[in-house]
């Protein structure tokens, strides 16, 4: 059995273990920098490996993981999301706090989406789905002190529980259907014989398109995505935004592009109508959207609905049209949630639209990259934006689908109504002043004390909304910052008044 | 092609077992009886595997199922975990009450 075409994702799951334990490392300075340099190092080796392995199919793992070019490039793809993330998050709450095991989520995660994209069988396709999913639940919520992160991680784990049992259940009927859990054998079996009024591939296919559909937050399932989107700290919500709808679309072209190839009269409609409900709902939705994080949300439902449409062509052309578009989409969409977490560095609710007014002409070089960010997710002429909505809208009209594409362009230019409004604040607003946000200071390095004071002090300082609404679980109180009592969250609790520093 | 309990069986089984945890998860509002519920969905589709396995003589659909269960106890103790934390933080164990996002 060959191991060494599965190298890229093992790799990063190694990675992620050792993460984990340099977070439980007592020197101070390895804790604190450790986790970034052993993931970037790791995100850098897998890359290697996946460019070394680039070239024709060979399979590991007994067929179970198969390494082709489309593995790899979405490989590559993968990493470099999981990278800017990882960049990224240097100064969140969440990351600082707990670097080694923020890094081993998203390393995880990051593994999880590798193994979805070079999936061979059933199993292999399942088992990415959910290790990158049970990993980005823990990851939504990880800022455990705000109510509206827990939501989000409650939220996507139940909904998200649900679209992976809804997927697994067709999984399930596509074994049973075919006899196989091995894609390719499912093609071959389906090649030869003649399945189209086969109930149990009917049902199958309805139930795998459902959950994947979850998964990619394409409507009608898309109801978790703004609220997770909003909820989630905004790094995460980039790579969800991202990474995950990339995972989702592979699987979406491993099974159906590839598996199902054979039965595309039968389930290209079923896509069609999905990536149509997606675009006008998504389009439709963002237009009434006051917050940018959830804006980026339900312009994320519309991009779901643009790439399914290359999907529903069921091509190789429509396939290719989707992976570029891809690539295209996960930089602008990075570059536009980069915007929002810089300014959330800078004053509270920085991902309120208001928040942003002049934000162009303070800092016009986040300016400009929010312009073209913004311009290329529209469709904008020059822009990669513009150059995959064309490929993936004529391989739809190739495809007699052009009912589809004519939707398509007219929820682009629905689109530019938010995404010219977002550049219009950024540039044209007057500056509201906002609350400043207390800046975050991370501790320098000094002597552990005991187990729970040093973790305490190991502790930033988020941000305290004072004015508002104190944090919850940030007792005013000395009685709580004892060793007597059990830490809330396994890091003990805060000193009152702490190391807050003002802006 | 098979003795013993036919094929059907076990498919009836497991669609009910599957439409019953839709039902819950669509009816209930408390976060331990929705993952009780999504759990009966998964493990619906574990009957369907296993009988699909016995129907075509092969082992894969065991082996899948076997996969299932783990991802399954995985997803269960993550829940449990959030909602230990949605608890300590006193919020309402009511995914109703659990509405400040939205819009």
């Amino acid at each position: 059995m060959k191991v060494v075409p599965a190298l890229p994702p093992l790799i990063v799951a190694a990675g992620a273990c050792l993460v984990l334990l340099l977070g439980l490392v007592s020197n101070r300075r390895i804790k604190r920098d450790g986790p970034l340099w052993l993931g970037s190092a790791t995100i850098i080796g897998a890359a290697v490996m996946s460019l070394v392995l680039w070239g024709d199919r060979q399979e590991a793992l007994g067929g179970g993981y198969r390494a082709d070019r489309f593995s790899m490039l979405l490989n590559l793809v993968f990493l470099a999301c999981a990278f800017a993330v990882l960049l990224l998050s240097t100064r969140e709450p969440a990351g600082v706090d707990r670097r080694g095991e923020y890094a081993c989520l998203l390393l995880t995660a990051t593994a999880g989406m590798m193994l979805v994209a070079g999936a061979g069988d059933l199993i292999v396709m399942f088992l990415g789905i959910e290790i990158l999913s049970v990993a980005l639940y823990v990851l939504c919520a990880l800022e455990v002190w705000r109510e509206r992160s827990l939501e989000a991680g409650l939220k996507y784990l139940i909904v998200g529980a649900v679209g992976s049992s809804i997927f697994l259940y067709g999984l399930a009927f596509l074994f049973g259907a075919t006899g196989s859990v091995q894609l390719s054998v499912i093609g071959e079996q389906l090649a030869v014989a003649s399945f189209t009024e086969e109930p149990l591939l009917l049902v199958a296919i309805a139930l795998v398109a459902s959950g994947l559909a979850f998964k990619a937050s394409a409507a009608p399932f898309h109801m978790w995505t703004p609220d997770v989107y909003q909820g989630a700290p905004t790094p995460i919500t980039a790579f969800m935004a991202t990474a995950t709808k990339v995972a989702a679309l592979a699987a979406f072209l491993r099974i159906f592009g590839s598996a199902l190839t054979d039965l595309v009269d039968t389930w290209q409609i079923a896509i069609a109508v999905i990536a149509a409900a997606s675009i006008v709902i998504g389009n439709v939705a963002a237009l009434a959207q006051r917050d940018l994080k959830r804006l980026l949300a339900y312009s994320s439902i519309a991009q779901a609905g643009y790439l399914l449409t290359g999907v529903a062509a069921g091509t190789i052309k429509g396939a290719e049209a989707v992976l570029y578009y891809l690539i295209a989409y996960a930089a602008m969409t990075l570059a536009a949630f980069a915007i929002v977490i810089i300014r959330e560095r800078e004053v509270e609710d920085g991902d309120r639209l208001e928040a942003l007014a002049g934000y162009g002409r303070a800092r016009p070089v986040l300016g400009v990259v929010a312009t073209v960010a913004m311009l290329s997710l529209a469709g904008f002429p020059p822009l990669s934006g513009f150059i995959g909505k064309f490929l993936l809208f004529g391989a739809a009209v190739e495809q007699d689908l052009t009912w589809l594409a004519v939707i398509g362009a007219v929820g682009s230019m629905v689109s530019l109504g938010y995404y010219l409004r977002v550049l219009r604040v950024m540039w044209f607003g007057e500056p509201e002043g906002g609350t400043p946000r207390k800046m975050l200071t991370i501790p320098a390095p000094g002597p552990a004390r005991s187990r729970w004071s040093a973790s305490a002090s190991a502790r930033p300082c988020w941000w305290t909304s004072a004015a508002t609404r104190p944090p919850p679980c940030s007792p005013p109180d000395p009685r709580s910052a004892g060793v007597g009592r059990a830490p809330p969250w396994g890091g003990g609790t805060r000193r009152p008044g702490g190391r807050s520093v003002g802006p | 092609m098979m003795e013993g309990v036919p094929l059907g069986y076990y498919l009836g089984l497991s669609g009910g077992l599957f439409l019953l945890g839709l039902f819950g998860v669509l009816t209930r509002r408390n976060p331990l009886l929705l993952l009780l519920a999504v759990e009966l969905m998964l493990n619906s589709a574990n009957v369907a595997l296993v009988g699909f396995s016995r129907y075509w003589n092969v082992v894969d659909g065991q082996i899948f199922a076997l996969v299932v269960m783990v991802v399954a106890a995985a997803e269960v103790v993550i829940g449990l975990g959030l909602i230990v934390a949605v608890f300590r933080q006193r919020l309402a164990l009511d995914v109703d009450g659990l509405s400040s996002l939205k819009g």
